[in-house]
């Protein structure tokens, strides 16, 4: 299987005037942008920002991007760039944000929480996502969550996961479907509006 | 929901889904909010199990929704080609325009010229009938005259074809040409002498090469 298939068909579509694409592009990589920008700045809602900058200049640009190189490392470029940008128009450091903190990975953590506007709600509402989804990955049988630990945390492919479990690829397939299903019912169950409130993680 | 459309589904956000598949799910996904929110929820519970902050992050998509609604999409834009491919640059557009607007005005004065080179001609087969009288003026002599009545008809086809195309037309060369029209435009009002027979240029009259 080549890599970056299902980005390059939504690239595709893009291109050819899909918006919706461009949305399920964004709904993808959304936190891992976001993440990637935390390292520059620590404000979680300028890391918003940023990140969203990126998403808007990656659209912008995108009639220019030609599937040379994978899509997402497309897309972290451009996001380390504005990351970069924002980091020197705005003349600070990352080394020096808030050099009264402790410079623990921990504090700063707790400050980009505790600075986020919508912290009461949205510290709940991530601890809740978190001890959801960490309690229905506890109770997935042993196969399934090996699959989908594999392949979130180790960013394995299938075919490696195969290997590794000594299975076949649909088999790969399949289990990390279905742990995917069941923490996703969980997720549904717990916000308690089925998709009301869960679709707030996007 | 259809299970096999999920499966094909969670294979996809792993890059994991053969590419007509891939294409197939592409476009549905692009209009179905049901399978984006699922999609989203994906995305989350990955960044969950990696021990991210799912909220932080998980907003940007709708301010990215909301920041791109009032852009035109490319295909407003741009054309792509089918197969993919390069998408054509902006840069080209302006050059387009100059470079019709330049086509049109190159044809203009060609079909100018024409007309001036016909003229003369035209107006020997004219002329030689009602002066026959003056057998020695040599054709070649006999002013112009039709040739300004002709010109009042081209130059406002040209006028029109100026306007027309102005907005393709860079500001100098829309004035530059309407500079030519206004400039020509009193030599094609006059009218004709009235009793002006067409007689020879008496300067060339006794030219000896003719």
């Amino acid at each position: 299987m080549s890599a970056d298939v299902s980005d390059l068909s939504l690239v595709r579509r893009v291109q050819s005037g899909d918006k919706g694409a461009f949305d399920a592009l964004v709904l993808k990589y959304q936190h891992k942008v976001t993440k990637l920008v935390m390292r520059y700045v620590r404000n979680p809602a300028e890391a918003e920002d940023i990140a969203q900058e990126a998403f808007i200049k990656a659209y912008r640009a995108l009639p220019q991007f030609r599937g040379d190189s994978a899509f997402y490392t497309w897309l972290y470029r451009i996001a380390i760039n504005t990351a970069k940008n924002a980091v020197v128009s705005r003349d600070r450091s990352p080394v020096d944000y808030d050099l009264d903190m402790q410079n623990s990975d921990e504090s700063y953590e707790l400050q980009g929480r505790m600075k986020d506007a919508e912290t009461p709600e949205g510290l709940v509402l991530t601890d809740e996502i978190r001890t959801t989804v960490n309690a229905a990955m506890d109770a997935l049988p042993e196969d399934l969550r090996t699959a989908i630990v594999l392949r979130e945390l180790e960013g394995l492919s299938y075919e490696e996961i195969a290997a590794s479990m000594d299975c076949p690829v649909g088999t790969v397939r399949s289990r990390i479907f279905r742990a995917r299903e069941a923490i996703d019912r969980r997720l549904r169950e717990v916000f308690e509006g089925g998709l009301g409130r869960a679709e707030e993680l996007g | 929901m259809n299970e096999e459309l999920d499966s094909q589904l969670s294979a996809m956000f792993d890059d994991e889904l053969p590419q007509g598949e891939c294409e197939l799910l592409a476009r549905r996904l692009a209009r179905d909010a049901a399978l984006q929110a699922r999609w989203s929820r994906y995305a989350a519970i990955g960044a969950a199990v990696r021990g991210g902050d799912v909220r932080i992050g998980g907003r940007v998509a709708r301010k990215v929704t909301v920041a791109l609604a009032a852009e035109a999409s490319w295909a407003e834009r741009y054309v792509i080609p089918p197969g993919g491919g390069r998408a054509p640059a902006r840069w080209w557009r302006p050059l387009a325009g100059v470079a019709v607007a330049a086509s049109v005005a190159a044809l203009s004065i060609l079909w100018l010229h024409g007309g001036l080179s016909r003229a003369p001609a035209e107006l020997v087969a004219r002329a030689s009938a009602p002066s026959a009288p003056a057998v020695d003026t040599p054709a070649s002599y006999v002013v112009p005259r039709a040739v300004e009545s002709r010109m009042t008809v081209p130059a406002t086809e040209l006028a029109n074809y100026v306007v027309a195309h102005s907005e393709f037309s860079t500001p100098v060369s829309r004035r530059n040409l309407l500079s030519a029209l206004m400039a020509s435009e009193p030599a094609a009002s006059v009218p004709p002498e009235p009793s002006a027979p067409p007689v020879g240029d008496p300067n060339h009259h006794a030219d000896p090469a003719h």
